[in-house]
Parts: structure tokens; sequence; C-alpha cells
């Protein structure tokens, strides 16, 4: 048993390891029964210092801390700053490579590191579980503990084998459980969860420097309106949280567009990606950051200056724990939220209310297709890959359901080999649902309780504290019930002709340009006509990667840049690159007419497509490629029969005066990509359909057009093919764009 | 039982270099003690370990399994993840025959995926080799498909040869099967994907007694026979050769007084079934029919063909004063090499050696003309 220090003791190597002089008395509470080797519960709000809790004891002990968190920027964060420290720490996360995974593994078993960060979905990683025989454990930490709570704001169906695996830990070991958000439900659910002798630490949850305030607006507009008139008189720096994806696009795009200082992050985009978006919000690159609520859990500035959701949340504590990432140093922070009340809608709700309900009611499959996959796997233990194309499901669906069935121990997740399989139990009992309604109504409860966040004349944090069951006596003010302003949207024509000429210019764009396979130190590529992405890995004397920058070429790759050596190496990427760059779409599919117009030509026999979808892909084609020359335009032949594209085409190429070709052709049927749930279906259903000869595309840049994209495999395939024939840029060209993808 | 218990009876049953037996034994003197001292305790509390008795070794033992039990957590959590049950000896679905049979060598732990309620219902075990002939599996199949229809459980080994065919005819019969594996559970995944439906379905278990990740081995074929035997009321033997892993189950169930059934061979059959029945097995027809053989009929040819050699041998002994080997070989017109003689007529009790002038001779022992030597032996 490890000697318990003494506070003052531990306070001097607090003040030598952390630079701090003393521990708040919560603080010391929980750290005093850690290293007595107790449970503990800690609900303290963010900015509290919940994870020194941990990283001091851990630094006492002789094993290793290993701290599960679903948030993998705050476990950068972290290990950074324990670095700085000269505490050793590491983190196991899916967006670093296997080899620095092993490395992170190999130094937790050796000892090396102090604290080790895992996601929890690693649980089921068999590195991490071979790991596991052998190291030597001393403590472990649940951070963001809520997620363990189907009742939680953000259940982790994958926080559901560590729950296990904590029950299961010797009774000796210290187990530090976190979060800032827990009503008492939740809480409870927690408690009982971990369970053991376990000790509850609930703080004071109140953010006096919020300054709260709710704008009701008619349309999209009018919060657009406001943005671009506001938001660079807020002071500092901060975050805009929108609800969709598409939606960061295109408030980023939009704010950009009057002159804001704003780019766009979602999870949809690549981790290097996330990295220097993240890296930049740390140094104030921007005025603001258009995110999805992705963004911004566990990071570590203290000073967002302001949080604004131009969507309403789907309860009161997932906009607790949002707005919770800002002013974390206590000075005023502005927190904005933005509400269309306009029931001038099909559904007759309000506007911004669609979105959460339409996330609660789609939350789950329909209970067939549960029906479907349990079907499945009853006759054979199944992969999740291949019960995706056997049952045709979306990733997601079957992510959510094989999470419910392993929840309700009808199917369990088995390693044959190194695969995992999804295997029916002998005894297992029916697929409940009353369980799903239950979390329905409770979900659809606490989305009526955020509305009334809204409408409430309570001081704004005193609905948030009593929704999240924290009885504190605090003098509430600081919000647009008590003593701030209640703000509205001044309408301004100027601004409205503005957001028009957006709307006219803005396309969503197609990402289908590619890099090389990294060989030689070099990756290439071509992401526009003529233009040349060249990355160069540089390596130190050891072999460790410094750095990567890329240079970008018009026209062509200036090769005095490079080594006689470098230049054949760069010749063999050019060889193998693909000829495809990325393109555009007219417009979203699902956000205006477009859509429709499409569905009427496509499959209720509405003849042509309509004027208006040539002339606004024209434009678009011309605002992207003015000056670019074609010498083909090329189109999707369809699966069917029908000459839709096929006209659309050869009238786009009359308008463009750019000859067309009818030979790119089917060598064997397809079926319509949309019949395919899943991507990788959608791939196979279109691999090596098509096919044109050499003589017509070699040397050619091309416009390849189609009608509606989606995953994209169709594009993919033939940029593939024309590649391979000897294209020179294939340029693709389509009407709509569908919100979401597919995988 | 309380979940967290399963890691501190995994780390006990992997404890290295200590035998089951001692295991359950600290174990139930942890049972034993007033007030009980819990497996928790047992490992949380050291002082205990003077208490429970443990020696010097066996602390340091304790010591650094005390170390392996976050460890151990992460395995039986993966364990539990992947649809295993873990059974200590002390769990209430933990097969009660087994501990009957094998008393505290009854492994401290088992592993089972599958029906566990066929742990407690009566069971056959049908053993038999490898390179098992078709007899033997006709046997085999015989008495899987009896057992099934009379609501048996057959426990069989997983091996080639017997094992498979006991396993595959009461599956077929819709009867119900336990496996034991020579191996760890986990690394069983080619059986769990054949048997998945018979597994799903109940009519299939799977039971191992080692580390759950251990490949197969040697060793664990052997130590996992006698768990076989343990796990059955009645053992059925299709073939055994007179050495390897199905004698030496056999040759220790019948010391331990176990209901043991032999094939009784056709003629020709080259394998020790008629010996074990000679050692006490209870020889069964080639549907499981019991037979009530004669001496005679339990010998095997081998044996008869020697006794009749014998019984030439002592013949022409008796009929004559001595007789050099060579003539006896000439006498019985064997095709035989006077060494080869000379060294069985050694083996012969009733045959005595006599040299005379430097020639050796045999008689019939006692035959002599001083038959005062008889009466003081």
């Amino acid at each position: 048993m490890q000697d318990i220090i003494t506070r003052q003791d531990a306070e001097i190597k607090l003040k030598t390891i952390f630079g701090l002089d003393h521990f708040h008395d919560e603080q010391w509470k929980a750290i005093e029964r850690i290293l007595r080797g107790e449970r503990i519960l800690m609900i303290e709000r963010t900015g509290f210092g919940k994870s020194l809790c941990y990283q001091f004891p851990a630094t006492l002990f002789d094993g290793v801390t290993v701290v599960f968190s679903p948030l993998i920027a705050l476990m950068r964060d972290q290990v950074r700053s324990l670095y700085k420290r000269g505490i050793p720490a590491a983190y196991i996360n899916s967006e670093q490579s296997y080899e620095a995974n092993q490395d992170a593994i190999q130094r937790a078993l050796n000892r090396k590191i102090k604290i080790l960060y895992i996601a929890p979905e690693r649980q089921e990683n068999v590195d991490w579980i071979e790991a596991t025989r052998q190291i030597k454990l001393s403590m472990v930490v649940i951070d963001e503990a809520h997620t363990i709570s189907t009742w939680g704001h953000d259940f982790r169906p994958s926080f559901r084998r560590i729950i296990n695996l904590v029950q299961l830990l010797p009774e000796h070991l210290p187990i530090l459980a976190t979060t800032a958000t827990a009503t008492k439900r939740v809480q409870q659910d927690i408690e009982q969860q971990i369970g053991g002798q376990l000790t509850t630490i609930r703080g004071n949850l109140v953010r006096p420097n919020f300054e709260l305030q709710v704008i009701k607006v008619q349309s999209e507009d009018e919060k657009m309106i406001w943005l671009a008139q506001n938001i660079n008189s807020i002071p500092g720096t901060g975050l805009i949280y929108t609800g969709t994806r598409v939606d960061t696009e295109v408030y980023a795009k939009w704010l950009k567009f009057v002159g804001v200082n704003a780019t766009d992050y979602n999870a949809g985009f690549d981790a290097e990606c996330r990295q220097s978006i993240e890296a930049g919000l740390m140094n104030n690159q921007w005025k603001c950051v258009v995110s999805t609520n992705a963004l911004g859990m566990g990071i570590d500035k203290p000073d967002v200056r302001f949080i604004i959701h131009t969507q309403i949340p789907v309860s009161p504590i997932h906009y607790y724990q949002e707005i919770g990432r800002a002013g974390r140093d206590g000075n005023p922070t502005r927190i904005i939220l933005f509400y269309n009340e306009n029931k001038d809608n099909e559904s007759g709700i309000a506007s911004d209310l669609r979105l959460p309900h339409s996330f609660i009611e789609g939350a789950r499959p329909t209970i067939n297709k549960y029906q479907k996959v349990i079907a499945l796997l009853q006759n054979e233990p199944l992969s999740e890959r291949e019960v995706m194309k056997l049952a045709n499901l979306k990733q997601t669906q079957v992510r959510v359901i094989k999470a419910d069935l392993i929840d309700q121990g009808i199917i369990k997740e088995v390693l044959y080999g190194k695969t995992k399989k999804y295997e029916y139990q002998f005894n297992a009992p029916t697929l409940s649902t009353t369980y799903f309604e239950e979390l329905r109504e409770a979900k659809l409860g606490e989305l009526h309780s955020m509305e009334q966040y809204i409408y409430t004349d309570m001081p704004r944090m005193k609905y948030l504290c009593t929704f999240l069951d924290s009885d504190e006596q605090s003098d509430y003010t600081n919000c647009d019930n008590t003593n701030l302003e209640k703000l509205h949207v001044t309408h301004s024509p100027i601004l409205s002709a503005k957001l028009e000429e957006f709307r006219e210019s803005y396309f969503p764009a197609l990402e289908l340009a590619s890099w090389t396979t990294r060989k030689g130190g070099f990756r290439i590529c071509i992401s526009a006509p003529n233009i040349f992405l060249v990355e160069k890995t540089v390596n130190d004397e050891n072999g460790v990667v410094i750095e990567r920058p890329v240079v970008e070429y018009h026209n062509s790759i200036n090769v005095s840049d490079y080594s006689l050596e470098e230049k054949e190496i760069i010749k063999e990427h050019l060889g193998k690159a693909s000829r495809m760059v990325n393109g555009y779409a007219a417009s979203y599919y699902g956000v205006s007419n477009v859509g429709a117009a499409i569905h009427r030509s496509k499959y209720e026999n509405g003849g042509d497509f309509p004027d208006f979808l040539l002339k606004k892909t024209l434009s678009v084609f011309g605002k992207k490629f003015r000056g670019t020359h074609f010498d083909l335009v090329m189109y999707i032949p369809p699966t069917k029969s029908g000459n839709l594209v096929k006209n659309f085409a050869t009238r786009f190429a009359h308008v463009i005066k750019v000859p067309i070709s009818h030979d790119l052709i089917k060598v064997r049927s397809t079926q319509e990509q949309k019949f395919f749930q899943n991507s990788y279906s959608k791939q196979e259903n279109v691999a090596g359909a098509f096919d044109v000869y050499e003589d017509i595309v070699k040397g050619k840049t091309i416009v390849l057009l189609d009608d509606i994209f989606d995953s994209g495999a169709t594009l993919k395939e033939v940029g593939k093919i024309l590649t391979r024939k000897g294209a020179k840029c294939i340029v693709p060209i389509v009407i709509a764009k569908t919100v979401g993808g597919t995988l | 039982m309380i979940k967290q218990e399963l890691t501190y009876w995994v780390t006990l049953a992997l404890i290295p270099k200590m035998w089951t037996k001692r295991k359950n034994e600290i174990y139930v003197n942890c049972f034993q003690h007033e007030p009980k001292i819990s497996i928790i305790d047992l490992f949380e509390n050291s002082s205990n370990w003077d208490i429970v008795g443990l020696n010097e070794f066996e602390k340091t033992q304790f010591e650094e399994a005390k170390n392996q039990l976050a460890n151990s957590s992460f395995l039986v959590e993966e364990l539990m993840a992947q649809g295993y049950d873990i059974l200590p000896i002390t769990h209430k679905e933990y097969p009660r025959l087994l501990k009957v049979n094998l008393k505290f060598n009854a492994p401290t732990v088992i592993y089972t995926k599958g029906n566990k309620t066929l742990l407690q219902s009566p069971s056959i075990a049908i053993v038999g080799s490898r390179n098992a002939d078709f007899n033997s599996l006709s046997f085999t199949d015989n008495i899987a498909k009896k057992a099934s229809a009379e609501n048996k459980v057959v426990v069989s080994g997983y091996a080639k040869g017997v094992d498979r065919q006991a396993l595959d005819s009461a599956v077929e019969s819709n009867g119900k099967s336990i496996i034991v594996l020579p191996q760890g559970i986990m690394t069983f995944g080619s059986g769990f994907k054949q048997y998945f439906k018979h597994i799903v379905q109940g009519n299939v278990l799977v039971m191992s007694s080692f580390a759950p990740k251990a490949p197969w081995s040697v060793e664990f074929a052997m130590a996992r026979n006698p768990i076989i035997y343990g796990m059955a009321s009645e053992i059925f033997v299709a073939q055994s050769d007179d050495k390897g892993g199905t004698w030496s189950g056999v040759i220790d169930g019948l010391r331990k007084k176990r209901s043991i059934y032999v094939r009784y061979p056709e003629k020709n059959e080259k394998n020790a079934n008629l010996l074990l029945i000679q050692k006490g097995a209870s020889a069964v027809d080639i549907v499981g029919g019991t037979l009530s053989l004669s001496h005679e009929e339990q010998k095997t040819p081998e044996q008869l063909k020697m006794e009749k050699l014998n019984n030439d041998i002592i013949t022409i002994l008796n009929s004559i004063e001595k007789i050099s080997s060579k003539d006896i070989i000439s006498r019985l017109q064997l095709d035989w090499k006077d060494d080869k003689m000379k060294r069985y007529l050694d083996n012969i009790q009733q045959a005595e050696k006599i040299k005379v002038k430097n020639r050796i001779y045999y008689r019939l022992k006692g035959k002599t003309e001083h038959g005062l030597f008889d009466v003081k032996n």
C-alpha cells in the first residue's frame, strides 16, 4: 500500500512539478482517497482542475495510470502539457499510426510512462489486449464519465466494456471517474455501474462569467445576417456551433464572404486537417471556428471568448457541456443561442426543433433492421462489414444495432483469430424495444426542457443548474433575463442582398482529387487542372519525421527544386497519380428546389432536366474553371435506360462549345447506387463496370458530368479508368450533392 | 457470485508452479476458517496467509499473483465480452460430477461457452484412439446415438478419430455434447465457427480448464483426459493402445472404481481393448450391450497363441528328461533361431535350465531325480 503523503508534502511536490501552490480542498479530498486506493466520482465544472486529481497521484505511483477518454484532442493536449512538466505520458487512439500506438504500448509495458491515455474503443484492440496481460497498472481513470450512462447526453457503447472492466478490477486499485455534467439520474447510474465503495464529490456548476443570451429569429437568413453584423464586435475569438456538417461549411463560407476571418471544422475532416485547425484555434488564428460539437470537447484553451449556437442542442445538458468549453479563465464570455421559432413548415413545429427531433426519432434503425441482423447472426458469426453487405445497411446503422444487441446480451463481439465477429449467443433474450421507447421518451423530454430554456424568464444559468440537479446557493445574474439586453436581428437590405449573392455563388465541392501513396519520401496530388501538390517528408538523422511540407505548383512542377534522384521519384509518382481533380456540384440536393427538380425528371417521368439546372451547373463550371481549356465533355452512362444525363451533357457541351463524347460505356450492368446502403457495396457495384477507348481520352482535359453525387464511388471508378487510359485531367461536375454522405 | 471475485479466482487458477490440488486446498482452508475468508480477502489481506497455511515460497507466489490481479481483470473482462463463462469450483454451475470424481484435483476454474445446464446432466464419455479403425468408429457412433436417445450428454475431447466421431454422431442425432478442450478456450476459433449453430441451439458446450489463451500442447492433451473421465458417469472405450492417453486414463479410472465399458474387439484387432477388459473394465459389444465373457474369451489372440506354445513346450518337457532348445524348435517345427527359443524358455516359469558338459538343456522344473529338493522348497 502507498504511504500516504501529507497535504503539506504533497503541495511542495505540486509546486515543483505543476507550479501550483495549493490544491483546492475538493481536489485534495479526492487525491487523498485515491492514494488510499479508493474509488471516486468527481462531478465538477469544466476548468475546476479535475485532471490534476489523477495526474498528481500518477506521479507518485510506480506503475502506469490508464486514462480512458473519448476525447482524442484532449489526449494530445494533455500529453503535450504533461511532457512540459517532465511527466512522461502517451496515448493510444485511432488517429495515430499503428507504429505510434505500438510504441505507446511498449513504453507503458516498460514503465517508461506514468500516464497512458486510451480511447475506449481501443479496449477492443488486439494489441492493447495483449499488453494488458503484462502492464503494471496503478490506477484507472474514466474521463467524461457521463458517457458511460445511457441516460447521459453522449452515451458511448464502447464504454460498456470499460465499465465491465472497472467492476472486475481488484479492490485495492484506485479508480477516478470524472465528469462536468451529470444530472442526479446520471450520477446514480454511474455510481451503480462503477460499484464498490464509491465516494462522489460534487462541486459547484455555476459559471458566473458567462453572459447568456438567446436570439429568437424567423429564418436562417436572420441568423446569418446577425452574425455578419455583430461577430466582429464581440471581443476575442470563439466558436460557432452548427447542427450539421454542411452548415459548418455554409456558415464559414458566408462569414468569409462578408469579410470575417473564419474557418470550418467537422469530424468529416481528416486527422491532419483537424489537428491543424485545433492548433490554429489555440493560436487565435481565426475570429471564429465554425464547427459541429465535435470540436472543443477537451481542448484546453482558457480564453474561448464566445460560443454561439446556430442550432438548439438536444438537451440542456448538451448545451451546458458545449458552452462549458468557453471562458475557463473566468473572464467575461458571451454565450449566445439562436432559435428559429418559425413554424411555417410541413411539420408544423418550430424550424429549429426539426433537426433535434429527427436525431431523436432517427437515433435507432427500424425494428425490422434489428431482426434482419439477428437472423443473419443466428446463422453464423459475421464481421461488421459482412453484416453491412448481407443486410445492406449503412455502417452507422449497423453500429447502433450492434451496440444495442450487445447491450441486451443477444450478441457478443468475439475474436476469431484477429478478426472481430459478432456472435449470436446461446440463450439470448429476445430483442426488447421497451427500453428504446423509454429512452426516446426521455430524450424528447430533455429536448422539451431545452426549448423551455428559450422561453424561460428564470435566470438562464439557474435554469441550467436546476436541470443538472445542482442545488447551489448563488446570485444568478448575467443573462438577458436579468441584467443584459435582449438581442434582436436588425434587418439590413444590404446584407440581405449580399446573402442572396452568396447563395448564388456558393457551390459544394466534390473532393475527388487524391494523393499517391507515400513512397521515396514523396507523394503528389493533382488538385485542379494544372495544379500539382508535392508533399515531401523530412526526417531527422534518426529517421523520425520532422515535417511534411506541401508545395503547390501551377502548370508544371519546378524541377530545379529537387535533386536528380528526387526528380525520378516525383516522375514516378506523376505516372501513378490520379488525374481526377476536385470538382463541384451546382447545389446541395436537399437544400433548395434543385433536388425536387431532379427527382421529377428522374423518377416521375418529368422529362429532361429543366433549364435552370443547366444554368446553375454552367454557372458553377464558369466560375470555377474559367480559363481552363477543355478537350471533351463526357458523362456517366445510365444504370438503366434513359438519356437524362446524356441529353444534359449534350446541352452543356453545346453551350461551352466543347465536343461531346458518348464513348464512355458500361461493360457490365450495375444496379442503382442508391440501392446500396454502404460504400463497400457501392464500390463493388461499379468496380470494373466502365470502359473507353484509349485513343479517345489520351492526353485530353475532360469535363465529366453526372446528375447526383452521393458517395462518389461511381465518379472515382470512372476517374480510375480514364486515368488508366491516359486522360490528362478529369474535372467532375454534378448538378447536386447529397447531404450527409453514407459512411 | 460477485463479478469481481472472478478476477481473484482466475488469478488463483493461473498461479504458476503450484498444483491444482494445493490451490484447492488453500481455498478450502479459507472456506473452513471461522469466520470464512473470501477469495478476495485471501489475496488482499496478507495476514490471512499464515492462517490458511501458506509456506514461505507460496507467500511469494501469492505476492506475485496479487500484482497480477489488475491484469487478470482485463483477461476476465475480455472473456466475458466474448461470451465465455468463468466457473470457479465454488460456482453453483460448476459440474458437480467433476468435483465428486476428481476431488481436490478438480480444476480450480473452468471456462465454458454454450449451454451450461449440460454440465449437470447425466453424461457418458466416449474415448479412444486418434487413429481409430472402422469398428471403433461405428461403435462410437452407436454409443453416441444411444446416449442421445437416452438424453445423456456425450463428453469427448475434440481429438481426431473417436472424439470427433462421438461429437458428430451426438450432434447429428440431435443429442447433446460437451467438448473438453486440450487448449485454452480462446484459441478454439475454428471449432466455435464449425459448431456455432449447435452451440447457439444449446446442444454443445465447450469447456477448458487451461489458461484461456494457451495453445494446444501434448501436456494439455494428457492433462485433459482425467477431466473427460471426471465429467462422465460412464466411460465407453472404443479403442485403446497399450500406452498413451486413453490407456492411462482407463487404468486411472479403474483404480478409482469408475464404470468403464470397453468394446470387445473382433479377432485380429491390434489394440489393447482386451487387456483393459482383463484389468477389470466391462466388455461391451459394438452397440454397447454388456457381454459376460469367459476367462478364455478375454484373452487376446497373441495370448492364446502363446498359451498354446507354452503348453506344447511343457508337453515336450514333460515327455523327456532334458532337451536342447534346438530340439524343441525342430520338434515344434518352428522357424525360430536358437537364441530366440532360449530367451523364450527363460520366460517359461515351469522350465528350468541345466548345464551338462557345457551344453545347455531344459527340463521341467521339479522333474528331477533329486526329489528331495522339492521338499526343501
